[in-house]
């Protein structure tokens, strides 16, 4: 028999009709739900956070390439299918990134709210899904126990415990070393405090040009109108700051700033 | 002129009251190695084909499910996963043998509560009328003796709006794979038989009873027949494999 587990004409012309064109291969759904079930089997507790959605038809639909998952949990395990025969309960839609974010994202609404993901039907059912799949955490040390006994599991447990830790506080003294080095014995990089005043200064500069720019406007104004060029009144008393000149800029008529 | 009414029995000729029980013994020899020797003879794609069916069927929460010839449970087990604990699924076969491997397998892994057990001929179905969402028969149908029968009787036991899936093996749609698949059925095939399960003749017939089966359009034709709406069928595999599927309207 061949081992052809593609789905034939029949069953694409009904996928083209119901659900959009592009299927995943049923040998790879299989696999992937053969994975996905002994990944939860792992962590049993965790497993239990399916339990409000027993029974409910989860379709995930990527836009572009149109693809269609549907997922069913049950107490035995959680079924993947293609396109399934039936509406679902809930249907979550949104492109390849969108989905890709919602499902690394910790407040899942932003991405809702972006709206790259959009949520047809029961929502309540989206949001145990993710909180169920969130909530697993496999004890490595535990399913390690099963296969080595306890006293070895427990001690490769605190040499990758131990060798995390290490890789933690290398990487952090590795990262003070290299920026000490290129600030203060390289003087490749500005040290913040440099960089500090660097922006300071930048940013004065950005108001005193502001400022000019602002009396140029001033002064080329009064001088298109020659007979404004006479009030005394404002003669005297027109000692701004060049401050106040630019906060005036325009409205403020007459040469006595100048 | 007393000639006794006879059928097929791969490419024998029986009494019609002798195949029920010539299918039986069997399927008595297969039994305990049926799982073995269907992933063997099918290389695992038996399961994709399954996973199909399931799809098709398109079982919801909480509705009731018949699965006919239901063999070791493997679509009876899908379907109580997905009706959950307010549906029911009903798992029959007309061999005890068979049934109890079923029914020990399913309780062996746990699966109880909405899974029930029934020793019933397809034939004649010990149910009420309109008492199902789905009927199901997974490579059951060909082994069936009057199969107009069984398929007016799933018809009757549905509920409007219900449908029936007949998994079953049917004719390769090109040349090439059906010269392919009759070398691998009669040479290859029952030798497997021999091998794993000791019983080529059972494999053997196995083999010749896929090609008594009529094809994709003459069981389409068979289901309109019967009452059965909406007909249509999916091809898997190149033909080797059929589903059929037809609602109650």
């Amino acid at each position: 028999m061949s081992p052809d587990s593609d789905l034939d004409e029949g069953v694409r012309r009904d996928q083209e009709g119901g659900a959009p064109g592009f299927g995943i291969p049923a040998a790879v759904l299989a696999a992937a739900e053969a994975a996905l079930n002994r990944y939860i089997a792992l962590d049993p507790e965790g497993a239990l956070g399916f339990e409000p959605i027993y029974g409910r038809i989860i379709a995930i639909e990527v836009e572009g390439i149109g693809a269609r998952i549907t997922l069913i949990p049950g107490p035995d395990r959680l079924q993947i299918f293609g396109a399934y025969d039936a509406t679902p309960d809930c249907l979550i839609r949104g492109t390849p990134l969108g989905l890709a974010r919602m499902a690394a994202a910790r407040r899942k609404e932003s991405e809702l709210g972006s709206g790259s993901v959009e949520i047809e039907g029961d929502t309540a059912i989206a949001q145990d899904l993710g909180k169920a799949l969130g909530g697993l955490d496999v004890d490595w040390e535990e399913q390690l126990a099963r296969l080595l006994g306890d006293p070895v599991a427990h001690q490769l447990g605190e040499g990758v415990r131990a060798a995390v830790q290490w890789g933690r506080r290398t990487t952090g003294t590795l990262g003070a070393d290299l920026k000490e080095y290129l600030e203060e014995e390289g003087r490749l990089l500005p040290s913040r405090y440099e960089l500090d005043a660097f922006l300071a200064d930048v940013d004065t500069l950005r108001d005193d040009v502001e400022r000019l720019e602002a009396r140029v406007g001033r002064l080329a104004r009064a001088a298109d109108r020659p007979s404004a060029a006479h009030t005394p009144k404002t003669k005297g008393r027109g000692k701004k700051s060049g401050k106040d000149a630019a906060r005036h800029g325009g409205e403020d008529a007459g040469p006595g700033g100048a | 002129m007393s000639e006794k009414e006879t059928t097929h029995f791969g490419y024998q000729q029986v009494p019609v009251d002798e195949k029920v029980g010539r299918v039986r013994q069997v399927f008595d020899s297969v039994a305990s190695r049926y799982d073995l020797m269907n992933d063997l003879m099918s290389l695992g794609v038996h399961r994709i084909w399954k996973r199909q069916t399931v799809a098709l069927a398109g079982v919801r929460r909480g509705q009731q499910v018949l699965d006919l010839a239901s063999g070791t449970g493997d679509l009876a087990e899908r379907f109580a996963g997905i009706v959950g604990a307010d549906g029911a699924v009903v798992m029959s076969d007309i061999n005890a043998a068979m049934l109890t491997q079923g029914r020990d397998r399913l309780i062996d892994k746990g699966r109880v509560g909405n899974l029930h057990f029934a020793l019933a001929n397809a034939e004649q179905l010990p149910f009420a009328s309109g008492s199902f969402d789905c009927v199901t028969i997974g490579f059951g149908l060909r082994n069936v003796t009057h199969k107009e029968r069984a398929l007016t009787e799933m018809q009757r036991v549905l509920r409007p709006g219900g449908r029936a899936l007949i998994l079953e093996f049917s004719h390769p749609t090109t040349r090439a794979l059906s010269r392919v698949y009759d070398l691998y059925s009669f040479s290859v095939l029952p030798n497997l038989g021999r091998l794993i399960a000791k019983d080529a003749e059972s494999y053997q017939y196995l083999a010749e009873s896929i090609r008594m089966h009529p094809d994709q359009e003459t069981l389409r034709a068979m289901m309109e027949e019967a009452g059965f709406e909406r007909c249509d069928y999916f091809n898997l595999s190149g033909g080797i494999v059929a589903i059929h599927r037809g609602y109650k309207l």
